[in-house]
């Protein structure tokens, strides 16, 4: 017999938004013709703490295949990590993970 | 160029040696950038292509224009002083450098010292910019007395200069 207890209506919540908002943020430096090798290294070691072996890595990454992760947060993080790579002449953008 | 011109001395500095040439080079650099990065003021969309490689767009997804002008807003300004602050420094320095036989003398403290780092990379982007260098760029045959060349020769310098440096602040 249907009536006052019949089936209610689910309301699914926004799945993807949810996921939109909480996806990390990566930061992507970019090969130029001009700086140094060697520079980009001491860069990557100074801001990030990386160690010189992986600084290397990521700077032959960044030389061979033109780009290459440096690191990711939540917006705020990406863009100050953007912003301290800029001060040191490095080209580097974010963009969604 | 001297064989060392960056040394690290006693007081957790560094000793510096330039040639005369090489004094007023950098000298000349310093007042170029300077006066490039007075042109800057108030427009970070600026069309110099210099100074669009000096501060370049955070955000390359064009739906996120407003989170472009929200950062450029935020950041722009101390990135220009802290471009500024660095020339000071190595007009400063240069200036109370001490002339002994044709070549200049002075001591950085490693604070200074990053400050020369940051102006000898942007005077490489500046340069490397106008001259528009690539990555294949041969610089081998360059011929020291054509005028044409003499930006390529300072190019080559400049890296040659900031090699150095880097080499002692790594050690």
């Amino acid at each position: 017999m249907k009536g006052v207890l019949e089936t209610p209506t689910v309301v699914e919540p926004d799945v993807d938004e949810t996921v939109e908002t909480s996806r990390p943020w990566v930061v992507v430096v970019w090969n130029d013709p001009v700086n140094l090798m060697s520079y980009v290294v001491y860069v990557f070691q100074k801001l990030f703490g990386y160690p010189k072996e992986k600084a290397t890595k990521l700077m032959l990454d960044v030389h061979h295949k033109g780009k290459a992760a440096v690191s990711s947060g939540n917006r705020e993080q990406a863009e100050t990590d953007v912003a301290r790579l800029h001060a040191h002449g490095l080209w580097a953008t974010m963009e969604r993970d | 160029m001297a064989r060392a011109p960056f040394r690290p001395n006693r007081s957790d500095g560094f000793d510096v040696v330039l040639e005369a040439g090489e004094a007023a080079v950098l000298t000349r650099l310093c007042e170029e950038l300077t006066t490039l990065l007075s042109a800057d003021e108030g427009e970070p969309e600026a069309a110099d292509p210099v100074l669009e490689r000096l501060f370049p767009r955070a955000y390359l997804d064009p739906t996120e224009e407003n989170a472009e002008s929200d950062w450029q807003r935020l950041v722009h300004g101390d990135l220009l002083d802290g471009r500024r602050r660095a020339l000071a420094t190595v007009e400063g320095t240069l200036a109370g450098a001490e002339l002994r036989r044709n070549r200049f003398e002075l001591t950085l403290s490693e604070e200074q010292a990053l400050d020369w780092l940051a102006v000898l990379n942007d005077a490489r982007l500046a340069l490397g910019t106008r001259l528009e260098v690539t990555d294949d760029l041969d610089l081998s045959g360059l011929d020291p007395d054509d005028p044409d060349t003499a930006p390529f020769a300072v190019y080559w310098w400049l890296g040659v200069l900031e090699e150095r440096l880097i080499d002692v602040l790594s050690a």
